[in-house]
C-alpha cells in the first residue's frame, strides 16, 4: 500500500452506523471498503411468531423506512397465501408510499445531503435582494422577497454568533469543494428550514390512514382503517381533504423549490456528472402498482435490471428463482453451516453471527479478511446498484413513457448526454425527477380512491385466509418494494401457522456491502474509485458520494457513552 | 401501537401536553420509552394529554415538538446508574441533554435543534430510565427496568397535574 489510508467513522447524516476506509494516492482515491460495524438480527427475533404479525415488528428496525418494512411484511406473507387486497387497500397503501417517498426524498436532499453542496457560513455574506431575484427567475414559490431571505440570514447569524450552529454544527464549511455563490447558498439554507416546516405536515397521512404515526399500522390482507364518509372515527370526507391538501402542497414543494433548487445547483457542479459512478448494473424490484401487486406490467415503477449500462434492454427479474439474488459472506461476519465460500437464496438464508474483527477501539479493518455486519447479495453473480437512479435507468430502459419524458426534459434543458446519469450527481437528481413524478402520480391515485369511494366500494381489507386454520401446512412468499433507497425484499417460510424462516435483504445491503469472495466490489466501494479528495483531514468529497445513496444501516439503534463514545453492540462482540 | 390524536392540522384545537415515550421495542430495556406509553395510553383523557409512541421515529417526530407547548419525553439512558432508576430534568438547549442518551439514529438532539431552527420551544421534561445493557433483539424489560414502570407512571401523573395547574414555568422564555 503505497496510499495513505484514510477513515470516515462514522459517516454522519444517514440512519445507522457506517464506516468507510480508503486508499488515496495522489489526491485521488483508489481503493475503498464499505463497512456495516453495527449488527442487525431481526431475523431470528421473528422465528416461531404469527406471520401476521411480523409487520408490526419489522416496522420497528428503522426510524426512517418504518412504513416500508412493514408494507414488504405483509406482501411476503399475502403472497406465501395467496390474498389479494381489494383496490382501495392498494390504493391507500400506495397513498402512503408516495408520501413516505416524498417526505423522504425531501428530507434526504435537504437534511442529510444539501449540506455536502451548500456552504451555510458562505450564505452570510448574501444580498438578499440578489438572492430573490434569482428566486423569481427559477419558480413561482411565494416565500420569495429580500426581507425574506434577510430573515433567513439574520437567523444563521444568530447560530453562528451563539457559538451554538446546532443543525448546521456538523459540515466542513469554508471548504474549497464548496462551489456555490453565496446567494445560491443562501437560498439552500432557507428552503432547508422550509423543508424541516413542510415535511413534518405531509406525514400527517401516514396518522390518518395508518391510525399513528410514527410506525403506522397496517394488516395482511388490505388496511386496518374502515372508509365511511359520514363517519366521525372513520376515514371520512373530512380526512380526505386533508389528505388531498397535503398531497397538493406536496406537489408545489416539490415543482416549485425542490426541482429548481436541484435545477440551479447543478451547474456549478457538473464536474461531480463525472464522479462517482461506480458499478455499470442497476436492480429495481418496481413498485406502486396500478392493477394489483400480482400484476408486474401494471407498476408505475418498473421491474427489471440494466446490465453494463446497456439502456435498450431491460433483464427479467424473478426474485423467487433460487439462482437469482444470493447472498455471501466470505467478507462479513458471519457463519454459514455450508463455509464461507457458499451463496444462499434468502429462501434458504442463515443468520449466524461470528465476530472476528479486531476488539473496538481500532485504527483499521483487515479488509483482506471479514470486516462487515452487511452480507453480500449479488443478482445472478453481478453486483449491483438500487436506489432512485435504478429505478429511473430501469423505468427508462422499459421506455415507461412518464420516466423517458421526464429524464429526457431534464437532459434537454441542461444541454447534458444521457451519461450523466451515471455519477453522484445523476443519483441526486434521479431521486429529485422520481419525487416529480410521485406527487403527481400520488393525487392520480387519490382521485382513484374517491372515485372508488363513491361508487359504492368501501372495502379495504380481504378475511379470507385470515384464519391461521384455512394455510397450508407450508408455504412460502416473498413481498417486495422500491422502498426510497432502493429494492427491499422480504423472503418468509411458514410452516404450521408460524414463521419458520424470514430473511431481509435491505437496499443498504446491495449497495454498502463488503466485496464477494470473488473480490467484486459493491456500489459504494466502487464509486469511490477516481473520487478527488482535497484535503485528506476533511474528505468532504467521499461524504458527497456516500449520500448520493441515501444510506440507511438502521436496523439497530446504537448508543453512545457518558464521553460521547461510541457504543458498539456488545453482547455481539 | 399508541397514538392518541384526533387533531391533526396544526390549527386544530388539541391539549396543551404531549407524553411521547421513545425507544426500540427490538432492543430489549431499550424500548422501555414505548412500554411506558402502552401503560399510559388509558390515561390520556385524566392526563389531559395526548400520548404517542415515538418508536425511532427520527424526523418524524418533529411536529410534535412544534405543536405542543408541554411534552414529556420518555427515554432510555445509559449512564451507570443502576437499571430502573427514573430521572426527570429539564432541559432547555439540546447540549443539556445528556450525551448518553439513546441516539435513535437521525437523534434526538438533532430533533430538538431542528425544532429550535423552526421557532419551537416547548417545555420538555425529560423522564430518563436507566438500563445497564444494549440488548439486541429481545422484546421484553429486564425485571428492574419493568418494576420502572410504576415510578414512571406516578411521576407523568405529577407532572401532567403541574403543567395543568399552572405551576409549570412558561414555556416561551
Amino acid at each position: 500500500m503505497n496510499g495513505k489510508r484514510i477513515v470516515v467513522d462514522p459517516v454522519t447524516r444517514i440512519e445507522g452506523h457506517l464506516r468507510i476506509e480508503a486508499e488515496v494516492e495522489n489526491g485521488k482515491i483508489v481503493d475503498a471498503w464499505s463497512a456495516g460495524t453495527m449488527v442487525r438480527g431481526i431475523e431470528t427475533i421473528l422465528k416461531g411468531r404469527d406471520p401476521r404479525d411480523a409487520w408490526a415488528l419489522v416496522g420497528r428496525v428503522c426510524g426512517v423506512c418504518t412504513s416500508t418494512h412493514s408494507l414488504t411484511s405483509v406482501r411476503a406473507v399475502e403472497d406465501a397465501l395467496g390474498i389479494k387486497v381489494p383496490p382501495n387497500a392498494e390504493l391507500i397503501r400506495n397513498l402512503m408510499f408516495h408520501t413516505l417517498y416524498l417526505q423522504d426524498h425531501v428530507v434526504h436532499f435537504y437534511h442529510l445531503h444539501a449540506l455536502d453542496w451548500v456552504d451555510v457560513v458562505s450564505a452570510l455574506k448574501a444580498d438578499p435582494n440578489e438572492v430573490s431575484r434569482i428566486q423569481r427567475s427559477i419558480s413561482k414559490w411565494s416565500k420569495s422577497s429580500p426581507g425574506y431571505f434577510k430573515d433567513v440570514q439574520d437567523r444563521i447569524k444568530k447560530f453562528v454568533a451563539s457559538g451554538q450552529l446546532g443543525i448546521f454544527a456538523n459540515g466542513y464549511w469554508g471548504h474549497k469543494a464548496y462551489k456555490l455563490p453565496p446567494e445560491i447558498n443562501l437560498l439552500g439554507v432557507a428552503h432547508y428550514l422550509e423543508a424541516l416546516e413542510w415535511q413534518k405536515e405531509v406525514v400527517k397521512i401516514h396518522t390518518i390512514f395508518g391510525g399513528k404515526h410514527p410506525h403506522p399500522n397496517l394488516v395482511v390482507g388490505g388496511m386496518p382503517c374502515s372508509i365511511n364518509l359520514n363517519e366521525v372515527n372513520a376515514i371520512n370526507m373530512e380526512r380526505l381533504n386533508l389528505v388531498h391538501k397535503l398531497l397538493k402542497e406536496a406537489q408545489e414543494f416539490v415543482s416549485q423549490v425542490y426541482i429548481p433548487d436541484i435545477m440551479a445547483v447543478a451547474p456549478y457542479y457538473l464536474d461531480w456528472a463525472g464522479i462517482g459512478g461506480g458499478l455499470s448494473n442497476y436492480l429495481a424490484y418496481g413498485d406502486l402498482p396500478t392493477g394489483g401487486y400480482e400484476d408486474v406490467k401494471s407498476f408505475r415503477l418498473p421491474r427489471g435490471a440494466v446490465l453494463d449500462r446497456n439502456l435498450n434492454e431491460v433483464q427479467e427479474v424473478n426474485a423467487k428463482d433460487m439462482d437469482q439474488i444470493k447472498e455471501g459472506i466470505g467478507h462479513s461476519w458471519y457463519e454459514y453451516s455450508g463455509g464461507d465460500d457458499v451463496t444462499l437464496h434468502p429462501f434458504d438464508g442463515e443468520t449466524k453471527f461470528n465476530y472476528t474483527g479486531p476488539k473496538p477501539p481500532y485504527e483499521h479493518l483487515d479488509v483482506d479478511k471479514k470486516y462487515s455486519w452487511i452480507k453480500t447479495p449479488r443478482w445472478k453473480g453481478h453486483a449491483m446498484e438500487v436506489g432512485p437512479l435504478s429505478r429511473m435507468l430501469v423505468g427508462y430502459a422499459a421506455k415507461q413513457p412518464d420516466i423517458v419524458g421526464i429524464v429526457n426534459d431534464t437532459l434537454g434543458a441542461l444541454k447534458l448526454p444521457a451519461t450523466v446519469l451515471f455519477s453522484t450527481l445523476g443519483r441526486t437528481a434521479a431521486r429529485a425527477l422520481e419525487s416529480s413524478l410521485i406527487s403527481g402520480w400520488a393525487l392520480d391515485d387519490y382521485q382513484s380512491l374517491i372515485n372508488n369511494i363513491k361508487n359504492g366500494d368501501e372495502r379495504t381489507f380481504n378475511p379470507v385466509s385470515w384464519e391461521p386454520s384455512s394455510w397450508p401446512s407450508t408455504a412460502q412468499g416473498v413481498g417486495l418494494t422500491e422502498a426510497p433507497r432502493g429494492a427491499l425484499a422480504h423472503f418468509i417460510k411458514i410452516k404450521d401457522q408460524k414463521i419458520e424462516n424470514y430473511q431481509l435483504v435491505v437496499p443498504t445491503t446491495w449497495n454498502g456491502s463488503p466485496r464477494d469472495a470473488k473480490g467484486q466490489r459493491s456500489a459504494f466501494e466502487a464509486s469511490l474509485i477516481g473520487t478527488p479528495v482535497a484535503d485528506l483531514e476533511q474528505p468532504l468529497e467521499i461524504i458527497r458520494t456516500i449520500h448520493s445513496f441515501d444510506p440507511c444501516l438502521a436496523c439497530a439503534v446504537h448508543l453512545y457513552s457518558e464521553k460521547g463514545e461510541h457504543v458498539h453492540q456488545l453482547n455481539t462482540f | 401501537m399508541v397514538d392518541t390524536r384526533a387533531h391533526l392540522e396544526a390549527s386544530d384545537p388539541r391539549p396543551p401536553l404531549v407524553v411521547l415515550g421513545i425507544g426500540n421495542l427490538l432492543m430489549g430495556d431499550e424500548g422501555v420509552g414505548v412500554h411506558a406509553v402502552q401503560l399510559l395510553e388509558p390515561l390520556a383523557g385524566p392526563l389531559g394529554a395526548d400520548v404517542v409512541d415515538g418508536g425511532t421515529g427520527g424526523f418524524h417526530l418533529l411536529d410534535l415538538f412544534c405543536e405542543y407547548p408541554y411534552m414529556i419525553l420518555i427515554d432510555a439512558t445509559l449512564d451507570d446508574q443502576n437499571p430502573g432508576e427514573v430521572k426527570v430534568i429539564e432541559p432547555k438547549y439540546a447540549t443539556d441533554y445528556p450525551s448518553s442518551l439513546s441516539a435513535h439514529d437521525i437523534g434526538l438532539k438533532d430533533l430538538i435543534e431542528s425544532a429550535q431552527a423552526l421557532g419551537a420551544s416547548p417545555k420538555v421534561y425529560l423522564i430518563t430510565v436507566s438500563i445497564a445493557v444494549i440488548q439486541n433483539m429481545v422484546m421484553d424489560l429486564s425485571p428492574k427496568v419493568e418494576a420502572a414502570l410504576g415510578p414512571i407512571k406516578t411521576k407523568v401523573l405529577e407532572l401532567a397535574l403541574k403543567v395543568h395547574h399552572g405551576m409549570a414555568a412558561p414555556a416561551q422564555t
